[in-house]
């Protein structure tokens, strides 16, 4: 086991570049969850790690090896693709078992292992069937199996839940939890799905545009976002960002400069009462969404829109006159024109 | 609605259904008739009964014919296939020269058939002919590199043989095709992953391409079996004349021609074409037992 270390790393397709210059190091054993929008760069760093295509510049160590210049069979990474990629002709006790028989151990050997390693993922009854009399579970289990009978250094997930239903997307979720738990390998697991990198991940990489926006734990992204794209892209319904001389008006923010104050939808409270305007701003409710046990609430205030989460026991109807108010510790605050993360408090 | 619907299905079918009547029922019902008279254009049909047959048993030229045949089929459509193959996994990765190379693989087989036979008959030729003369480079006294004698493709009858699936080993065209986009279909992910594992280029051929591609070969493989006892024809009318003697290139196709419009023996030549039936059935039923074994072992 080792870990990860990238250094400047960039990727150009002709003259577009799908990765700008990162700088990543994931520790031995880490679950680094690599989010970001469609686009992002996410899978091609994943593709550069793998050794699938080859860096435009800069290096990449697992471990102490420099495996820059390196074919992708002789990094000792494995990667569970999106779409699995099984064999379709061979058995699951084939597909997990192919990485060590094309590796010379022999056969029986080999299949004990890949026996052993279905298990390990709860695939261990189905080792006589063929990829196309499995269900999507199932397959997903297999592509595990197989990425992890070899043992590598590296283990690379390429969206590899996003082709379940959702529930089923949930137990594998917490079962791939489980499985990093039990090997402790170091894993680069990259999802356009937030609650899967908030969940699984020991630290979170947010990327746009082929560059990293912050790097950290769910708790800190959660807590402090970067900037405004991390601020809106983690959590649903998004933060919601009005400028600081907006409705929403707070005593002692810092001055000298355009500031954007980003209030997360459940730290917005919501008074229909309308006496009870003594802090807060008014606005009208324009619509209201039930998901669930919670509402989300669209409010307009002056000429911005905001939406709050609230119990939807307690949810105003649309028209209704609200105040809406935000406690302090609740706010964010960004510069307007860079839109990078301003202390204060 | 369901008749007109019916009705329309008839139209369309109709083309079809006439062309298959006239070219192919008509014919196949007077050939297995006329395979049991004795017929010559001019005298009425004479019923013979199963005399053309036996005559057949004991014809030393349809002998040679039919062995002629078998063998060409054995040898020459493996070989195509693994030309095709061959063809297909060189030029199925999108490099500079790709879509020429392409096309250059696909020609030969849309050059008309006799056309295709004159060419190779200059190609061919003992004394100016190209295949001889790079042959002979390096070589010294007419004699190739190694000091043997070039092959004697028109007189010698094995050379004549060999130049004869030489021919055909250029007329891949389709085969190759059905083969490339096969290949093309296949997920590239199949094959990032092979190489995350390391897999050599022989294991990637045996354990991934070669399994997915074997449906689509094996069927080519069986067509091309009963394509290859009649694609001999021109050539060895053209090229070879279906000699050199004895009788070297006169294949089934071939001698019922011969006898059929050239000594006007048409019962005798029906009774030959029924047989050629019989034989490709036979062959690729052959072929069918053997694959299926063969797939069967290696669990496919």
């Amino acid at each position: 086991m080792s870990g990860l270390r990238l250094r400047g790393v960039g990727k150009d397709f002709g003259a577009v570049a799908a990765l700008r210059g990162l700088d990543l190091d994931i520790a031995d054993g880490e679950l680094l969850a690599v989010l970001g929008p469609s686009g992002s760069g996410k899978s091609t760093l994943l593709r550069v790690i793998a050794g699938l295509d080859p860096v435009s510049g800069g290096s990449v160590h697992i471990g102490d090896r420099d495996v820059t210049g390196l074919a992708p069979g002789r990094r000792n990474v494995s990667m569970v693709f999106q779409t699995y990629a099984l064999f379709p002709h061979l058995t699951v006790l084939e597909n997990v078992s192919f990485g060590l028989e094309v590796r010379d151990v022999p056969r029986d050997a080999a299949r004990e292992k890949a026996t052993a390693a279905a298990e390990l993922v709860g695939c261990g009854h189905l080792l006589g069937r063929r990829p196309a009399q499995l269900s999507g579970g199932e397959r997903q289990r297999v592509a595990l199996a197989r990425a992890i009978v070899r043992e590598p250094d590296v283990f690379l997930l390429d969206e590899p839940l996003s082709n379940l239903d959702a529930e089923l997307r949930v137990q594998m979720r917490a079962e791939l939890a489980g499985l990093h738990r039990s090997v402790r390998t170091t894993m680069v697991y990259v999802t356009h799905d937030q609650a899967e990198a908030l969940v699984l991940g020991d630290r979170i990489a947010v990327l746009r545009g082929g560059s990293l926006e912050q790097v950290g734990t769910p708790d800190e992204l959660w807590s402090a976002p970067a900037n405004r794209f991390v601020a809106r892209f983690v959590g649903t319904p998004a933060m919601n960002l009005l400028p600081a001389d907006g409705p929403l008006r707070l005593d002692g923010l810092p001055s000298g400069r355009p500031l954007e104050i980003g209030v997360r939808p459940d730290a917005l409270q919501l008074s229909v009462d309308s006496a009870d305007t003594r802090d807060g701003a008014p606005g009208e409710v324009t619509l209201v969404e039930r998901v669930g046990a919670d509402a989300h609430v669209h409010v307009r205030l002056e000429s911005y829109d905001v939406v709050a989460r609230v119990p939807a026991d307690d949810r105003p109807h649309a028209g209704d006159r609200v105040t809406v108010g935000v406690r302090r510790q609740d706010v964010h605050l960004f510069a307007a024109t860079t839109g990078r993360r301003v202390p204060w408090r | 609605m369901e008749v007109r619907e019916r009705r329309q299905l008839t139209l369309m079918l109709a083309p079809y259904v006439l062309g298959l009547v006239a070219l192919v029922l008509v014919p196949a019902v007077v050939t297995i008739a006329l395979s049991v008279t004795e017929y010559d254009l001019i005298q009425p049909a004479r019923w013979v009964g199963l005399a053309n047959f036996r005559a057949l048993a004991s014809d030393e030229i349809f002998r040679i014919a039919l062995l002629n045949s078998v063998v060409f089929a054995l040898v020459a459509a493996p070989l195509r296939l693994l030309a095709a193959l061959g063809l297909a996994l060189l030029l199925h990765r999108r490099v500079r020269g790709t879509g020429s190379a392409r096309a250059a693989a696909v020609l030969p087989t849309v050059v008309p058939d006799v056309a295709y036979g004159l060419l190779w008959l200059w190609l061919f030729n003992p004394l100016y002919g190209p295949v001889n003369l790079v042959l002979r480079l390096g070589g010294q006294g007419g004699l190739t590199v190694f000091g043997r004698t070039p092959p004697q493709w028109l007189t010698d009858p094995n050379d004549a043989r060999a130049a004869i699936v030489l021919m055909s080993l250029f007329t891949i065209g389709e085969g190759f095709v059905l083969l490339l986009v096969t290949r093309l279909g296949l997920p590239n992910e199949l094959y990032e992953l092979a190489a995350m594992e390391d897999a050599t280029g022989w294991d990637v051929f045996r354990r991934i391409t070669l399994p997915l591609m074997a449906p689509v070969a094996v069927l080519l493989l069986l067509r091309d079996t009963i394509l290859s006892l009649q694609l001999n024809f021109v050539p060895a009318l053209i090229v070879t004349d279906g000699g050199p003697p004895p009788y070297a290139t006169t294949y089934l196709p071939l001698f019922v021609y011969r006898n059929g419009f050239e000594y006007l023996r048409y019962g005798y030549a029906a009774a030959a074409t029924l047989l050629m039936l019989v034989l490709t059935v036979g062959l690729l039923l052959a072929q069918w037992v053997v694959l299926r074994r063969w797939r069967r072992g290696w669990g496919g």
